[in-house]
């Protein structure tokens, strides 16, 4: 959440484990074999290598702490001056620079020994030279032991420090020692900070968190103050002063009017007054605690006169509670809430980014459109449910409750039937096919189908009634029975005749659309050849011939149809499978290359003295052909030359 | 009343279930969490369905509906059609739209009697709407994005719009959907509000890093809990501003 996280710091080595971290680093992750006998520029290379990989890991691991800790000059003022106070700024920036300039050190010795390495001329020398460069490269960083030390205890207090949030909605607790602003903290957020009864029980700051006005805000508690010029102040009361100089909070001022903290009232008020530079601009509550003991209007005069005279500011405020009684705590809180967060708005719609979220603020209302009422549909049962309380015994039994009770997620496997609006409960659990006679039954399921059923029928029986299915030729043969004339020989030639003509002038039509297709026609010749039975039949029909005599004929031609295993008998199918041909085609035949294609003996004859006389003439050169077998070299010189070493005498 | 919900470690509820007036369809998921978390709200009032919409969990993305009606993609298989038919009251009719855009949910955003729609669907699905539905339907697009139905929430007390909407576009919104609106964020911020939220006229569900003062948001120009759209112009609007900037 907050900008600043300080608990992400990697641990500090102390000088000697730094050392043994980098010299073990380096051991492990460079090679570690080489012989008096290499080539002295593999040598030189190897311990180059060694060098080099030492200043790298030194320089990466002072980079990462660098860039760990924060720079004093970057973070939140109130940040760097909380460094200030606790660490002192210039011993940390010290520490840290060092740190810095060891890192250059250790870089410009590598480089020089590398150079030195370039000229080494046997191993020894090599060696000699990576151990004096690992050696002082040792020297620096265990000159660096105290700095380490010191960054080390750094980070450890950072880590612990209180992460606030500078920029927030921040209530900031000030006052003399003992005052109550501990107890106040602890009414208010979940922080549990030590409340003892004397002076300087809180040494840092402590902060805590509650929510009021569906925000989320920070409260610290801050250490007392006494009332002694800025330099006399010790490093416990210098936190809170940074605190109120550098966060932008409402601060709630704590007096005891009681004086039970040690401090009379006219010490409280002069503090007041004298770090009252620190609380410019800000929303400032006077809070006088402890009002169970004494009130403001149980003071002397003087002291009355002395709190009104601080009032008298139209920045402070004045609020009375009691942590012990509870009296006036939540008023308290909710009006330094109050305060803060209306000069926070007031600041912020003054600033530019506002314009950008305006649109957020505006509550669109909408304008009359017709007469239609829109009105919300809440059933009646919304008012009158019980809510879901988990500890009352008669609750609702929940799914998940189900789910518990058999086995948990993933082992319950949850019931989609249940809760089936359906007329009869029994129905719940019906099994639907999905699929019947290779049909999806839901592509035939209608709610309307019995209403549908019975209109078409009623259409029917209206189109029946009306006389729409009675043919035309009907309609002809009443026509002239009714005239009482018999069909004479005349008529029914002229019959014929136009049903001739229409015959050719559908073919005329058919003929015109086959032309006009893209593809090329298909020769008849071919045709002929392609022409199936169904075809012939076709053909045959249209001239007028008996279709029996020629699909006859086809029929005869073609293999009969095996039946299926199904047969009562199994021997029985056996055997009318031998019957047919359907043994001899099972079982393939294979025919010589040269057989293929060809008619008869004859024919064989012929393709053989053919091809006797193609080869001829290659036959007479003797020439080699791909098929000869050739090796073109007996001992190849790869594989015989040269030492023997593991794994070759195979490969020969 | 607002609550917090998530489906399996997802904030984006408005995804995984979708809420209307006379029912609640939630996802099938891993566990029985999620789908609990509505029933011990709703469960006495209205059927709260699990379902699948064609296989997948998103099924608040891929369906609109309002309590008259429930419009299906046309990728919903024929057992989840029937499982939905079993499930749901016999006053809500279904309907399966054959869609281009055919995650619904997104490409339309309704309540009892308006519908906001995606510029670019088909005449005929905004017949459809109309019919099955029975709403009035807009051509809209919400901060210059065409998906409506995921960057608004409506119901028929109120409406959450997207963070960016202009002053104009809410008011003429507003006029169109007869509702007081709002731009506001689900989810800490997060701008997608269709998805991060299912809202009905008395109940609502947002996702688990809703902060607390977007749900005091939805509360207010929800109605729910007796809390008035004015709110967020007067008692919210301090920590509205100190949040936002």
């Amino acid at each position: 959440m907050s900008l600043y996280n300080f608990k992400k710091i990697q641990v500090v080595p102390s000088a000697n484990d730094f050392l043994d971290i980098i010299l073990s680093k380096t051991q492990r992750k460079t090679p570690t074999v080489v012989h008096p006998n290499y080539k002295i520029s593999r040598i030189r290379q190897f311990y180059m290598r060694k060098v080099k990989f030492a200043q790298d890991a030194f320089e990466e691991k002072f980079a990462s702490l660098l860039e760990d800790f924060p720079k004093v000059d970057s973070i939140h003022p109130f940040y760097a001056d909380l460094i200030n106070i606790l660490y002192d700024k210039d011993h940390y920036k010290l520490a840290l620079g060092q740190l810095n300039t060891a890192r250059h050190l250790i870089s410009s010795v590598a480089k020089d020994y590398v150079r030195l390495l370039k000229f080494a001329d046997s191993l020894f020398r090599c060696k000699r030279l990576k151990v004096a460069a690992l050696g002082r490269m040792g020297t620096i960083v265990k000159r660096q032991k105290d700095s380490l030390a010191y960054l080390e205890q750094v980070r450890q207090h950072l880590a612990r420090l209180p992460s606030i949030d500078p920029n927030t909605r921040t209530l900031i607790i000030c006052g003399y020692p003992n005052v109550g602003k501990s107890s106040f903290m602890n009414k208010v957020t979940r922080a549990d900070v030590d409340v003892q009864p004397y002076a300087f029980t809180t040494k840092s700051l402590f902060v805590g968190h509650m929510d009021y006005k569906y925000l989320r805000w920070q409260v610290i508690d801050t250490p007392g103050i006494l009332d002694h010029p800025l330099e006399d102040r010790n490093t416990i009361e210098m936190q809170s002063i940074t605190a109120l100089a550098h966060l932008r909070a409402c601060v709630m001022f704590f007096i005891d009017l009681s004086e039970q903290c040690g401090y009379s009232i006219e010490d409280q008020i002069n503090l007041f007054n004298s770090i009252k530079p620190l609380f410019a601009n800000k929303p400032t509550v006077l809070v006088t605690s402890k009002i169970d003991s004494a009130r403001l209007e149980d003071l002397s005069e003087d002291n009355q006169a002395l709190v009104r005279d601080i009032l008298s500011d139209s920045n402070v405020e004045m609020c009375q509670l009691s942590s012990h009684t509870e009296e006036g705590v939540m008023e308290t809180r909710n009006r330094a809430c109050d305060r803060l967060l209306s000069t926070r708005v007031e600041a912020k719609m003054k600033g530019q980014k506002i314009n950008d979220v305006l649109n957020r603020l505006h509550l669109a209302q909408p304008e009359k459109r017709g007469d239609m009422e829109r009105l919300p549909c809440i059933p009646a049962a919304v008012a009158t449910r019980v809510k879901y309380d988990s500890n009352d015994p008669k609750r609702r039994r929940l799914e998940r409750d189900v789910e518990e009770e058999n086995g948990g997620a993933g082992v319950h496997s949850v019931d989609l039937h249940k809760h089936y609006l359906l007329r009869s409960d029994d129905w719940k659990y019906d099994a639907i096919p999905e699929i019947m006679n290779g049909k999806n039954v839901a592509d035939f399921v209608d709610p309307q189908i019995e209403e549908q059923l019975e209109m078409l029928e009623r259409e029917e029986e209206r189109l029946v009634k009306e006389g729409f299915y009675e043919s035309d030729e009907d309609e002809d043969g009443d026509s002239d029975s009714a005239n009482g004339m018999e069909p004479t020989d005349n008529a029914r030639i002229r019959r014929m005749a136009r049903k001739i003509r229409d015959r050719k002038a559908l073919m005329n039509v058919e003929r015109r659309l086959r032309r006009s297709r893209s593809s090329a026609p298909m020769p008849q010749k071919v045709a002929r050849r392609l022409a199936t039975g169904d075809q012939l039949r076709e053909h045959l029909e249209g001239l007028g011939i008996d279709e029996a005599i020629s699909s006859a004929t086809a029929r005869s031609r073609s293999r009969r149809p095996v039946k299926r295993t199904r047969s009562p008998s199994r021997a029985e199918s056996m055997a009318r499978r031998d019957e047919t041909s359907v043994a001899a085609r099972a079982q393939s035949v294979v025919v010589a290359r040269s057989e293929t294609g060809v008619k008869n003996p004859v024919q064989l004859k012929q393709s053989e003295r053919l091809r006797n006389v193609a080869q001829r003439p290659r036959n007479l050169n003797g020439r080699v052909g791909d098929a000869d077998r050739s090796i073109i070299s007996a001992k190849p010189r790869h594989l015989f030359a040269g030492k023997r070493k593991m794994g070759k005498t195979d490969r020969r | 009343m607002a609550v917090r919900a998530q489906f399996e470690s997802s904030n984006e509820v408005g995804v995984f279930s979708k809420l209307t007036n006379a029912y609640c369809l939630v996802a099938i998921g891993g566990s029985e969490n999620f789908y609990s978390t509505f029933e011990s709200d709703l469960g006495d009032v209205i059927p709260v369905i699990h379902t699948s919409i064609a296989g997948t969990r998103i099924i608040g993305r891929l369906t609109a509906g309002n309590r008259h009606g429930l419009l299906v993609p046309s990728t919903t298989t024929d057992q989840e059609l029937q499982h939905l038919r079993n499930s749901l009251p016999d006053d809500v009719a279904i309907q399966r739209v054959e869609e281009r855009l055919s995650a619904l949910g997104n490409v339309i955003a309704c309540n009892d009697y308006v519908a906001l729609v995606h510029p670019d669907i088909d005449q005929e699905t905004e017949e459809i709407i109309q019919d099955v539905l029975k709403v009035e339907v807009f051509r809209q697009t919400i901060a210059d994005n065409v998906l409506v139905g995921t960057y608004c929430a409506i119901s028929n007390q109120g409406g959450l719009v997207h963070p960016r909407t202009t002053i104009q576009d809410q008011d003429e919104l507003s006029s169109l959907l007869q509702i007081p609106l709002v731009a506001g964020t689900v989810n800490r911020g997060s701008d997608v509000i269709g998805s991060g939220m299912v809202v009905n006229d008395w109940a609502a569900y947002a996702g688990l890093d809703t902060t607390s003062t977007e749900l005091s948001v939805i509360e207010s120009i929800f109605k729910l809990q007796d809390s008035q759209p004015s709110a967020i112009v007067t008692d919210l609007r301090d920590a509205l501003v100190d949040t936002f900037s």
